[in-house]
């Protein structure tokens, strides 16, 4: 089977692009739509580097084949600031010193806009039970859990509605 | 290299491209690894993503899960609270949005946490392939997998009664971590003393295996600190332990009689 046309909704926006048979989502995300956010690591699934939001539900783009989520949603750390103002989360992350090499931030950014969105008010528990797919090779977990329990306290400080609960999983 | 990534919009179409080679996908968690890194064994992929297998049913007391439902539908169902906390031990919530059910009961141990408890539950497999569709024990599925072209569409499994499911997961780390050891039952008792017991193990043996010595021991006796030590001692006969990055073959061995007992008794 030839290349093909795929068709995206990346960060609002309707994308197409070319995609040779089983090209990740991470792969076009990085190579043909220049959204580097999401980095390349151990393309196993295992280190949680690639996390973007599919459908509004985390996922590891390395392991996502992209002609399974045509026309499906995406969105990528790009999408979470608005008009160049950082949101909560992001703006938690760096008041906290949450974010040392940066290498893993990308992911746990959308892993903590996923779990916010569903739950304004997490536990400490559910934040770990949350990031548990993400490694940061700096061990520096306490302060990237300590910034996602203040952004979900500015969040409900500044009156931010949840985010539409995500009702269909990934596979839909 | 991947020359085609099929798509079917329903299970005969599936069983079409698999008959002729397709290799069926769940949701990618262990295929694409693979692909990722150029050992892929096959050249076309059969996505199950839109085969409509993803939905799943708990009525009369019985569950019917389609084998493409992620992990974190069977997590969030209201009619499946008993596997939460088995859900939960598995992999990460991110992983669990992609992997599936059906994938789960072909992953090589020490993953499939998911497998262990429908072999404890006495699921059935419900399979389709070039001859059309058949059912066959999950326990057969584990031990020897599905014929050249087959695939699982759905398993399904009757709820235990309040009170007779029993799950506990060793593991390295608290979250996200493979299997030292899995234990999952369904054990009923009356006056104490156990009436019948089906008890799985994870981690201990290449398959989800049942532990039957132990279930032989546990029968018509009380769910006692020494009764269950016997029986994890005898359970070690049901077992062919591995080692692996995360234990070795004889911790396993040592430390199942523990776990077997923090199952049923903490």
């Amino acid at each position: 089977m030839p290349s093909q046309i795929v068709s995206l909704v990346v960060n609002g926006e309707p994308r197409e692009f070319i995609a040779r048979p089983g090209t990740t989502l991470l792969t076009i995300l990085r190579e043909s739509l220049g959204l580097t956010a999401a980095k390349r690591g151990c393309a196993q699934g295992s280190c949680g580097t690639c996390t973007v939001l599919v459908d509004d539900r985390p996922a590891t783009a390395c392991l996502v084949a992209v002609e399974t989520v045509a026309d499906h949603s995406v969105r990528t750390l790009e999408g979470v600031a608005s008009d160049g103002n950082l949101d909560e989360v992001q703006s938690s992350f760096v008041d906290n010193f949450a974010t040392q090499c940066g290498f893993c931030t990308a992911g746990m950014i959308m892993v903590a806009e996923a779990l916010l969105d569903r739950d304004p008010d997490p536990s400490e528990e559910d934040v770990i039970e949350a990031i548990s797919g993400n490694v940061c090779r700096c061990t520096g977990y306490r302060p990237i859990v300590i910034a996602i329990l203040d952004a979900a306290r500015r969040r409900r400080e500044a009156g931010v509605e949840p985010g539409r609960p995500a009702e269909e999983a990934v596979s839909r | 290299m991947i020359q085609a990534v099929h798509l079917p919009e329903s299970p005969e179409a599936a069983a079409v491209h698999s008959a002729r080679g397709g290799w069926i996908m769940g949701g990618g968690t262990v295929v694409m690894p693979l692909v990722n890194s150029g050992a892929a064994i096959r050249n076309e992929l059969v996505s199950l993503r839109r085969a409509g297998l993803a939905g799943i049913e708990v009525r009369d007391g019985v569950a019917r899960i389609g084998a493409a439902a992620p992990l974190s539908s069977v997590k969030e169902h209201p009619g499946l609270g008993f596997l939460r906390p088995a859900l939960r031990t598995i992999a990460s919530p991110t992983i669990r949005n992609l992997a599936t059910v059906g994938g789960n009961l072909f992953v090589a141990q020490p993953y499939g946490d998911l497998a262990v408890c429908l072999l404890a539950l006495g699921a059935t497999c419900e399979i389709t392939g070039p001859g059309g569709r058949r059912e066959a024990p999950v326990a057969d599925v584990l031990a020897s997998g599905v014929a050249e072209g087959e695939f699982v569409t759905a398993v399904v499994a009757a709820l235990p009664e309040p009170g007779t499911w029993y799950y506990h997961k060793a593991m390295r780390r608290r979250l996200n971590s493979a299997s030292i050891v899995t234990v999952a039952s369904v054990t009923h008792t009356a006056d104490g003393v156990v009436t019948s017991t089906r008890t799985a193990l994870g981690g201990v043996a290449p398959r989800p295996v049942r532990a039957v010595s132990a279930e032989r021991l546990m029968r018509g006796r009380p769910l006692s600190p020494e009764v269950l030590t016997e029986a994890g001692q005898a359970a070690r006969a049901d077992t062919a332990p591995f080692d692996d990055a995360y234990a070795s073959a004889w911790y396993r061995s040592r430390v199942l009689p523990v776990h077997l007992r923090r199952a049923f008794i903490g």
